[in-house]
Order: structure tokens, then sequence, then C-alpha cells
């Protein structure tokens, strides 16, 4: 099957990595996949096209208004792919009721000037099939589809056992904790994680957070009102925390990897609508120990029961003390869920299912 | 007939004043005309909707900016108005070849952006139209789309009651190259022979800040202290609701036109608002164009040759161009009303007005 991609292309932010790793098994599969536009040079690992009619699906992936393309593309690809052979993946749930968790929603006028209803509109209008990467939509007409997965071709230190992930894990690393991901609706997370090991920080080692805004508040969130970008400066320089600019994908393993412990955060939204991202995936390929603070029922539909020992315990800073102590079983719960991640999640998983579903 | 007009939204410049009449107008001859998107407390006399089935044709108003329209909503539109039934008036004649002239004004940068304009256009629609006379691309058609308000008439003041001798209404965009080498020589010449004098409208008395970032510094060049030392009062732009009003303080209104416009023969809104206030409009337009628009008496209500004494006389002799302004406003009344304007329209949306060929 010939599928176009339609996605407003970044390094460091929503599909990049999902779209390269389809692009890289669509042809081990025997499928063609190419991303909708001229040929971008920022991206060599991608095949471009602006050849409409030689595609039997275009598929929107969609986080916000700016990812249906600009003029002239979008009327020429709306009027050369008929509706029913259009699909919408939804990867914010902007395909619901608006809904508010904290100060988190799926829609956001005050940002973008949309009402929820024009995305419901919009989103009917454009595709005949809408999917959302969750296991649990909610409306009757959304498909569910994950559309993000696993690479197990990418694990950054690929061993035969725990004993030996944890001689390994227990070499000198750069930081003790690192979090990468931007600060948009993740703040109350972070800055509770944060607080729960301050006590204990110059054990664990240096605490790093890469991505946008986590230096300050942006200018644009306080002239807006917007809290989802909050941050406390002094607090994060109470505990020595390192800050950076969000890294392109492809570095994103190596640099987890240069931590003992990452955390996995998602929006307070997404936990609510059992959205899953890149990161859920891509955390587990990198040579550290994953910290998933995603609610408790989402991580096991996704990782498997072998996750129950990197859920957080009440008691944060005990729970990383003790993953110090006796690393070994925490390593076994992680090879376990790499193995139920490439049964379930791969990427060849993955685009089969997608394509089983397009061609149903 | 039921049409949907999909533009962006700017109270003081660009096509509103029209849209607002042709929704008027709709209303007056049992048609529904809208402006596609939410209502707008800005915009209160403006029919909004989103309602994109209900409509027959959707005419995109284009003007100087391209993607003004979120993706979202183009989505929508596209997906629900088919190709066929949806039009594109190119009120800044960016559907032409690059023209630079005198290196100064243009419709592009450059060959790459015109590509860009020209492939949007011909992949969003089948038919465009430009407010000229004279399109210059054959697969363009001729629409003046702005009209007159033939049933407005600014309330008449005294002549002598007007505080202001010359106003300027209008954006400074495009405009400081003629109004600097032409128009304030001329005042500069026989300023003690004129009382108060106004610019009105954004950018007189400095460029915007995000000039440069859009590498548009030409068209917003300003001598704000050559204003200041002619004793020419700036000020703010006003909405377009109250141009008529505004033009009205003044006895002289001078029009002035970027000179692209000139070249490509586009008429915009302030062709006809100037004649519906209350005061004597001359135009710095090319003498011939004034006549096709206005008639044989445009002629003289153009500023061409000495611009000054242009001044001086009609401000010594109102009451001749005023019988000059009448003239013309009969001439309107009669061809460019937006009564006339809207079935003009229609006509060009049913397929029954032919295609204007390249002149």
């Amino acid at each position: 099957m010939k599928l176009l991609l339609i996605s407003k292309l970044a390094r460091s932010s929503r599909a990049i990595n999902t779209i390269t790793q389809y692009s890289r098994v669509a042809g081990e599969l025997g499928h063609k996949i190419a991303v909708f536009g001229e040929k971008q040079l920022d991206f060599p690992e991608l095949q471009f096209s602006l050849d409409v009619p030689a595609f039997d699906i275009a598929i929107f992936i969609i986080y916000m208004p700016s990812d249906f393309p600009d003029l002239p593309y979008l009327a020429s690809l709306l009027d050369g792919m008929p509706k029913s052979r259009r699909v919408i993946i939804d990867c914010s749930g902007r395909y619901n009721e608006t809904i508010r968790v904290e100060h988190d929603f799926n829609h956001l006028e005050k940002m973008d000037g949309h009402q929820g209803w024009e995305w419901i509109e919009a989103f009917q209008s454009v595709a005949d099939r809408i999917l959302q990467p969750t296991l649990t939509p909610r409306r009757d007409d959304v498909g569910s589809f994950l559309f993000h997965g696993y690479d197990p071709e990418g694990v950054v230190h690929p061993v035969a056992s725990a004993a030996e992930a944890t001689q390994h894990w227990c070499r000198s690393k750069k930081y003790g904790v690192a979090y990468v991901g931007n600060n948009w609706q993740r703040w109350t997370q972070v800055q509770r994680f944060l607080e729960a090991i301050g006590p204990i920080h110059q054990k664990l080692g240096p605490i790093a957070l890469v991505g946008w805004d986590w230096k300050r508040r942006p200018d644009w969130a306080v002239q807006m009102g917007i809290k989802g970008a909050d941050v406390d400066p002094e607090f994060l320089q109470q505990l020595d925390v390192e800050t950076g600019d969000a890294i392109p994908f492809t570095e994103l393993p190596g640099f987890l990897s240069n931590a003992r412990f990452c955390p996995i955060f998602q929006r307070p939204l997404f936990n609510e609508l059992g959205l899953v991202t890149n990161r859920l995936f891509e955390t587990l390929i990198a040579d550290t120990i994953p910290l998933v603070m995603v609610p408790e029922p989402l991580a096991e539909s996704i990782y498997g029961p072998a996750v129950r020992p990197l859920l957080p315990t009440n008691d944060i800073g005990s729970w990383l003390q003790d993953i110090i102590r006796n690393p070994e079983p925490y390593w076994e719960a992680i090879l376990r869920v790499r193995q139920h991640l490439t049964l379930h999640h791969s990427y060849h998983q993955r685009l089969t299912e997608l394509i089983a579903m397009l061609g149903a | 007939m039921n049409i949907l007009f999909v533009m962006e939204r700017r109270v003081n410049a660009g096509s509103i004043q029209a849209l607002a009449n042709y929704i008027q107008e709709g209303k007056n001859i049992g048609h529904t005309l809208a402006v596609y998107g939410n209502p707008d407390s800005q915009l209160s006399e403006i029919y909004f909707s989103n309602e994109v089935h209900l409509f027959d044709y959707a005419v995109f108003v284009f003007e100087s900016r391209l993607n003004w329209v979120s993706g979202l909503q183009l989505a929508h539109l596209l997906t629900i108005v088919p190709r066929s039934r949806r039009v594109i008036l190119d009120a800044d004649g960016m559907y032409n070849p690059v023209i630079a002239l005198d290196g100064y004004d243009r419709n592009h940068a450059g060959e790459r952006e015109r590509q860009r304009w020209v492939s949007s256009y011909e992949a969003l629609a089948d038919r465009i139209v430009q407010p000229t006379l004279w399109p210059c691309q054959s697969q363009v058609q001729s629409l003046l789309f702005y009209g007159y308000e033939s049933r407005r008439r600014a309330v008449q003041a005294c002549w002598h009651a007007k505080h202001v001798d010359i106003m300027h209404v209008g954006h400074n965009w495009w405009r400081w190259r003629e109004v600097s080498e032409r128009l304030l020589p001329a005042i500069e010449r026989m300023r003690g022979a004129f009382g108060d004098i106004c610019f009105v409208g954004l950018w007189w008395d400095a460029p915007p800040v995000w000039a440069a970032a859009i590498g548009q510094e030409a068209a917003f060049s300003v001598n704000p202290q050559r204003l200041r030392e002619l004793g020419i009062r700036v000020l703010p732009a006003v909405p377009y609701r109250d141009v008529i009003s505004t033009m009205s303080k003044a006895r002289i209104n001078i029009m002035t036109q970027r000179p692209l416009f000139r070249r490509l023969g586009l008429v915009t809104s302030k062709y006809f608002e100037i004649f519906s206030a209350d005061t004597l409009p001359l135009m710095m337009i090319d003498p011939e164009h004034a006549e096709q628009i206005y008639g044989p008496s445009g002629r003289d209500l153009v500023l061409h040759d000495d611009i000054a004494s242009k001044l001086l006389d009609v401000l010594e002799q109102p009451k001749k161009y005023q019988e000059v302004v009448q003239a013309v406003r009969r001439h309107l009344t009669a061809h460019h009303s937006y009564e006339r304007r809207l079935h003009e329209l229609i006509e060009m949306l049913d397929g029954r007005q032919p295609a204007v060929k390249a002149g």
C-alpha cells in the first residue's frame, strides 16, 4: 500500500520519530510511505512527494492547525484525494468534546483561535476515518490506533541479561535524572517529582530538564494568561537543575542514556484520554531506568504487567534509593517490558495494524 | 444566491467596507451574503457564518497575504465547497508576472514567491477575478468588486465650518515615494495658503517594527520629520465605518494609490468612499483611468501636473468643483453602485459574464 503522510515536521517535537520509523519499516514490509510536500533537506531520512494520485491513502497526522499544509498544497491534496481515502490521526484528542484537566485543554482557543466545534466539523469534513492513539477513544466514530511504537533494533545498549544491564548501568553517568520533553502542561508533575527527590538529589547526581521553555515561563504565556508553561526557575536553581533547549529526535536515545533515571511524564489531558506518545516507547530503548509516571492502568495496558516495579510508589525518594541499592530486579522488569513492546508494539506490528485497518 | 466571502479580517484596511455593502445590498434584494467565521465584536455590522454548506459559492478575497487562513478552516472549506464553486478575488494583483516599478513597488519579491501565489490560486479555484478593467492575464476576469454607496451621503456641513483644508486617508503602504516626491513639494510650495493638513492612517509616524522581518522596509518608508516640518498632522487609522465621516471633516481629500495598483488599474474601496464623503475629492491617478471609472468629469478632479495650483484653485472655487463632484456622483450611481456590483458578482458566479481578455 502507498501511504502519503501529512504533517508539519520538526526535528525535536511531535511525531517526527514515529514518521521516520514508519518510513523505515514500510520498505521492509513492501509498502511505500512518503511525506506530502516538497523535499525538505532537514529530513534526509524521509521521502517526500507531491504526487497525490500516486498514493492509495492520505494520512493527516494532526496535533495543531498548522499540521494542515499551507496553500497551494492543501488545495491540491484535498482535490486530489477523495475523502473516503483520507484518514486523520488525532494525536492530541482534538476530536472530542472540550475537556479540561487541571489547566490542560484539548481545545486551546486562546492560542489557536479555534473553538471545539471547529475541530469536530473540520475533521468530519476532511476524512471518513478518524483514529486516536489511545486504547479507549471516547467517541463512537473514532478508531483506536496507537500510532507510535517501539523500535527493538534501536536499543542503545542491547544486553543478554538483567545482570549485564545492571553492571553497565552502574558505571558513571553524566546525569542522575534527565527528562526530555517540552514545558507544556507538565510542570505540576515535574515539580511534584522534583520535590520528592529534592532531599536525595545530591546522591542521585545532576538533574537535567531538556526542551522548550524550562528556563522561565515564556512571554507569550504571560501575555495570554496561559498557565500550561509554568515553571519555577528559583526552585530549579535550588536543586541545581540544568535546563537545555530541545534536542533533535535522533539524539534523544543517546541523551537519555546519559542518565540513570528518566521519568516519563505525559500531559494531564493525555493521561485522562489514555493517549500515548512517542516518548512512552522511545524511553525504553535508552540505557536508563525509566520511571513510568503515567497512570497505572495506562502503563500496564501498554507495557504489560512487568512494568509494575517501574511505577512510582508513594515515597519516590525511597523508591529511587532502593533502585540504586538493588537495580537488578528493575532491569529485569525493563527487559521484560522490552520483550512485551517488541511483541505488541513494534513499528512492524503497528504498520501492519494500520495497513489492515486501511484495507478493511 | 448565497455567497460566502472568505477573507482576512481587518477593521481598518482591505475589503471590509465592500463586504459590509455587499451584505446589506444582498439583504435588500433577497440574497444571503456572509463572511466566513465566528461573529466578531469589532465588526458587529458584518454577518458571519460558519455554515459553509448553506452557501452556493465561496469567494476567497486575497490581498497582500497568502496564508492567512488557518489550515483547519481551509481544510473544512475546501472539502465542503467544491473547486467549481470557489472563486478568487485577487485584490492586489498577485496573479500576474513579477512587476517591479522603478525598483520600488512590486507585487512579488521574486519569481519563487510569484510561483507560490500562482500555484496556490490555480490549486484553489477555476476562476480568478481582479478589480480592474484590464486584467493582464487572459485567465483572469474583470470584476471591479468595489463600489459606490449610492444611497449614502455624508451629512453636509458648511464649507466654512470645516477646520481641515486637506486630508489624506490611507495607510503608508508603498505610498511614500509619490507623497514625498509629488504631493509634499506642492504643499511646501504654497504651505501658507493652506490651513490644517492631516494624514490619517497607519505608518505615517514610523514604519512598523516588523517591516524588516517580512522584508518590506521599502513599503513603509517614511520621513515623519518632513511631515512635521510641513505642519502636517498624523492621525491614527480609523475603522472602515468611520472613513467617510472622517473624510467629511476636510474641505479637500486626496486619494493616492500605490504605483503597482495604478499600473494594473486596480480599484479599491477608497475610489468610491471618497465620493460618499462631504468633501472635494482629488485623486492622484492617471487621467485616463479617472475618466474610465468616474466618467468624463473625473479628469477634472485628478491631481496631475501642477498639484499646488490645483489645490489652491479648489480651495478658492469650491462651487465649481462641487458641480464636478456631483456629476461624478451621478456617474457612480449609474455605473458603480453596490446594487449594480452585486448583480455583476452574481452574473459572474453564474457564468454569464464573459472573461475579459488581456488588454
